[in-house]
């Protein structure tokens, strides 16, 4: 082995040579970088479509679908989605004079007889009236022979006529007549008839309704279509969908603007105390404590009054007042931690030590790694205000009738819940999605914008 | 009395086993709506507290089960137009097994009057010499216009003539109360089952406050033949629909209201529904008090002519039994020899948008306004006010394009916004305290503490007055008449509907009787029948 020989050639400097620096990839920033990881998160990005359809379906839904929120359908009260809808015109009601038209009465037990057509208008009825009896009229919507009993009383009668007009629709009723004895006990002389009711409308409710063009176009007998609900009715024949999109105007409203106000003044609170620090940061934080302890429904009713919100009118504005003033302690102390935490990070004193101002430091270093937190912070806002809101509507606290919310309809739709659920479900369905929609984002976001997993695959 | 749809909730139940009928033990289970607060027939007001009274006491007279009026403890009775006497019959007894004495009836009713007893229903007791005088401290109680001439007599001196004396008997108000126990009970009277003594069929055994109530046979009743029952158990207290439904289904109860929802199930079941109409008429009342728009008549009579009540029933409230209104006075009042309503029918306002329309303009003519003024409706919490508190306030703006604010209240509340004349129209009802038209027909004079829109009207008070104060049935009745014309001309209430109520019984109950007047329901002399089921 020999060693290698040096020559004092190999101790004089290299010539010096410029070599640009070679990127091999682009530069990428952190809100490029946050954005990159969440269009990989598909659940993030089907929440993100999720709510932008939201906010076109109560932003925009309006315009496309121009119904009236509280217009009262008083013909189709309570219907489900795809009921049926057709109607034939007919001559107006117009009040029965039972003795001034005879009728042939019906070979039967008592003589029972529909007197006329039956239709939604009215069902009339008559029999053969024995001087001095009473009688018992009932309506099913079973037939008796299955059921065992002649189901709901209507009246009770002296008289050989009735005209039935309670919430009638199309449809088969059984009408049973029972004559009654010297003691008001029924006697076994009774009589069942079946009834085949026919849904009508007058041609002058026709063109209130905007289902015909004019008088003269109506003609009795002609088949016509009511008014399309495409997700049903409520109880008072209002257009669920309509509502929808009115009463989610409320609940996004408040959903979305309570957090960013009461976020952004939790973080200005936060970021302060936690940058002055020391008995500053003390005070500020017992004062945000005591905020803490302040009750929500109290000062809810508080501001309602302070505000002159009298009976029956919308609540919504001392609700945002509300959550703004009393729920920006969460975030303050969140932001406040971090704040704490990055001050005494290197990189921040070492910004310093290099001349960095405060604004620098804290717009360059401190905002950017707190974001995150923000952000996430928002989005799980989002659903707690939404919620407070129908909580609110709920028991009465928020909106004013008739201004639907989501909340508000699903109180209504709750008592008619066995019978008629899609008045809950659609409400109900709504808030789900977008309080999902938005803890998704949330889920995330958070993934997303932690400053720790940059650049992570 | 003013009524409610009932809302407020208190669900308990500490009965382990109970059952709608138990045939062995003789006995029957039933829910009341809410716990009376307290049962001192001088000082009872709502309606639970006279359902459980009518069933442990018994007054001079009782409505039978043919809705007339039939001796109670009294044997026989007197009327004249000075004086009222009752003969009371020897074999009534208290559950202590002591009799019954005219003396109880004075001692009570005297009690009643006293201005510390506070009692709401003192007014009624009016008609005898000098009570108003004693109830408002002015005469000691001992100048009241009763006297017993022996044990078994009561004589009543009245005031001025009134014809329906006898009938306003019923109330619990006029049920006696012996002053030994009383004095006894030191300030607790009525407050516990052990606090009160019964001279009624039953006597409660045991009341577990908020929570269920028994009542027994009471073996000193003088009328036992009438009385089948051994036992009424009350073994829940709640307003709940919902749960009464489902304990009725269970057969843990006997009886239960049925709503507008369930209606369809109770139909496909095959339960026996009944229909009660319960006498009570719900109107909207309106605001008379200087600067508010409802003083204005042809506003009035413009949201007259808005609101078609048959569309609230037959499409809105969609219950049996419910009639729309046509006038104050309800169907079932008898007139001279006929109903009232047969005899003087009320004039029908048929709901017209273009008069209406025309109504609005002239009145905002005569008020100085360039638009409709908005009002406030006043309304109850419950389910069923919001319902129609919303289609009047859609109806009113669809055609006279006036907003109408909703401010829902409790009833206590709602009952202090009357009373401060804090609205401009409210949804109000008024159920009958005597049968008499005139339970109704005075509630808008002028001096009436009832009267909360503050209407007042010479010409009605006239009326009024006539109607008290006349003997003549036939007068009296035209009164009721002009009265009832006055008040659908002058548009001072809009009658919505007289109240039904639907409801199903356990098929093995026979002889329920549900009334108007008096105690409802009345479960005194039902009876088991088992071969039935």
């Amino acid at each position: 082995m020999t060693a290698p020989s040096l020559s004092p050639e190999d101790f004089h400097p290299l010539q010096s040579s410029v070599s640009d620096q070679q990127l091999g990839r682009p530069s990428l920033s952190y809100w490029a970088d946050a954005w990159r990881r969440l269009k990989e998160n598909p659940r993030a990005m089907a929440s993100l479509g999720l709510i932008a359809f939201l906010l076109a379906f109560v932003s925009i839904g309006p315009y496309l679908w121009q119904v009236d929120p509280s217009a009262q359908d008083l013909d189709q009260i309570g219907i489900g989605p795809g009921a049926d809808r057709s109607v034939t015109l007919a001559a107006p009601f117009q009040p029965w004079l039972p003795e001034q038209q005879a009728t042939t009465l019906d070979d039967d037990v008592l003589g029972f007889t529909l007197a006329m057509p039956a239709t939604t208008q009215a069902v009339r009825l008559v029999w053969t009236m024995e001087p001095g009896s009473r009688y018992r009229l009932y309506r099913n919507l079973f037939d008796p022979s299955d059921t065992g009993s002649f189901g709901l009383p209507l009246a009770e009668l002296d008289r050989s006529y009735f005209e039935d007009r309670l919430d009638l629709h199309a449809g088969t009723y059984y009408y049973s007549l029972v004559m009654l004895d010297a003691n008001g006990a029924e006697t076994s002389s009774t009589v069942t008839e079946a009834v085949q009711v026919t849904r009508v409308i007058s041609a002058a409710e026709a063109l209130q309704r905007g289902l015909i063009e004019s008088e003269g176009d109506a003609q009795l007998g002609m088949a016509l279509e009511l008014a399309w609900h495409p997700l049903g009715t409520d109880y008072l024949g209002r257009d669920m969908l309509a509502r929808l999109m009115y009463g989610g105007q409320v609940s996004l409203f408040i959903g979305i603007f309570a957090p960013l106000a009461f976020v952004l003044l939790g973080v200005i609170y936060g970021s302060v105390a936690g940058f002055l620090g020391g008995a500053t940061d003390q005070a500020m934080m017992r004062f945000a404590d005591f905020v803490v302890a302040l009750p929500f429904l109290l000062f809810m009713i508080l501001f309602k009054v302070i505000f002159g919100i009298g009976p029956g009118e919308s609540g919504i504005w001392p609700m945002l007042v509300a959550m703004i003033i009393l729920l920006w302690p969460a975030p303050a102390r969140l932001v406040r931690g971090q704040i704490l935490q990055i001050r005494e990070e290197g990189y921040v004193s070492a910004s310093r030590l290099l001349g960095g101002t405060t604004a620098y430091v804290v717009g360059r270093h401190m905002l950017p790694n707190t974001l995150g937190v923000i952000l996430v912070t928002i989005t799980f806002q989002v659903p707690s205000a939404i919620f407070t809101e129908a909580f609110l509507s709920f028991i009465g606290m928020g909106v004013a009738p008739p201004t639907p919310s989501w909340g508000a309809m699903c109180n209504e739709g709750i008592k008619s819940m066995l019978t008629r659920p899609h008045e809950l479900m659609f409400p109900a369905l709504l808030i789900s999605i977008t309080v999902l929609a938005f803890n998704l984002l949330g889920d995330g976001l958070r993934d997303a914008l932690d400053a720790r997993m940059r650049g992570a695959e | 009395m003013l009524v409610l749809h009932h809302a407020s909730k208190s669900l308990t139940g500490t009965f382990t086993d109970v059952s709608a009928v138990d045939v062995e033990g003789n006995s029957i289970s039933i829910l009341i709506r809410e716990e009376p607060p307290q049962l001192d027939s001088s000082r009872a007001t709502d309606a639970v507290s006279g359902m459980v009274l009518g069933h442990v006491m018994e007054g001079l007279v009782r409505m039978g089960m043919d809705g007339r009026l039939e001796g109670a403890v009294a044997e026989d009775w007197e009327v004249t137009p000075t004086k009222a006497t009752f003969w009371l019959r020897n074999d009534a007894k208290w559950s202590d097994g002591r009799p019954v004495t005219a003396a109880d009836f004075i001692f009570s009713w005297k009690t009643a009057l006293k201005p510390e007893t506070g009692s709401e229903y003192a007014f009624l007791l009016f008609a005898i010499k000098n009570a108003e005088a004693i109830n408002s401290g002015t005469l000691p109680s001992s100048a009241l216009g009763l006297s017993a001439p022996d044990s078994n007599t009561l004589v009543i001196e009245l005031e001025r003539p009134v014809p329906f004396f006898d009938k306003m008997l019923v109330f619990p108000t006029f049920f006696p109360i012996r002053a030994d126990f009383y004095a006894a009970s030191k300030g607790r009277f009525g407050a516990d089952a052990d606090q009160l003594l019964y001279n009624g069929p039953f006597k409660i055994t045991r009341w577990v406050h908020g929570s269920s109530m028994t009542f027994k046979r009471n073996p000193h009743y003088w009328n036992q033949e009438q009385i089948h029952l051994d036992a009424i158990h009350v073994p829940y207290i709640t307003s709940d629909a919902t749960a009464s439904l489902n304990f009725f289904k269970d057969s843990k109860i006997s009886m239960t209201g049925l709503q507008a929802e369930n209606l369809t199930e109770a139909m496909r079941m095959g339960w026996q529904i009944r229909q009660h109409r319960d006498g009570t008429v719900f109107y909207i009342d309106f605001n008379f008090r200087e600067g508010r728009a409802t003083n204005n008549l042809n506003l009035r009579r413009a949201i007259q002519a808005a609101l078609d009540m048959e569309e609230l029933v037959y499409k809105v409230t969609k219950l049996p039994g419910y009639e729309p209104g046509l006038s104050l006075f309800p169907g079932w009042l008898m007139g001279e020899k006929d109903l009232l309503r047969r005899e003087y029918p009320p004039t029908k306002i048929s709901p017209n948008a273009g008069s209406a329309q025309a109504y609005l303009q002239t009145a905002l003519q005569e008020l100085g306004l360039g638009e409709p003024p908005p009002l406030v409706l006043l309304s109850g919490d419950n389910p069923i006010s919001s319902v129609q508190s919303e289609w009047v306030q859609q109806s009113l703006k669809r055609t006279l394009g006036i907003s109408v604010k909703i401010d829902k209240q409790i009833f206590k509340q709602r009952l202090a916004k009357m009373t401060a004349g804090d609205f401009d129209m409210v949804l109000a009802g008024w159920g009958p305290d005597y049968n008499d038209p005139l339970t109704f027909g005075d509630l808008y004079a002028s001096w009436n503490k009832n009267n909360r829109g503050e209407y007042n009207s010479p010409e009605l008070d006239g009326l009024i007055d006539t109607a008290q104060n006349q003997l003549e049935p036939a007068a009296r009745m035209r009164a009721f008449g002009d009265i009832q014309q006055h008040l659908i001309e002058n548009a001072v209430l809009l009658p919505m509907y007289e109240r039904g109520v639907t409801y199903v019984v356990d098929p093995r109950i026979k002889q329920l009787k549900r009334r108007v007047i008096g105690p409802d329901p009345d479960w005194s002399r039902a009876y088991i029948d088992s071969g039935s089921e």
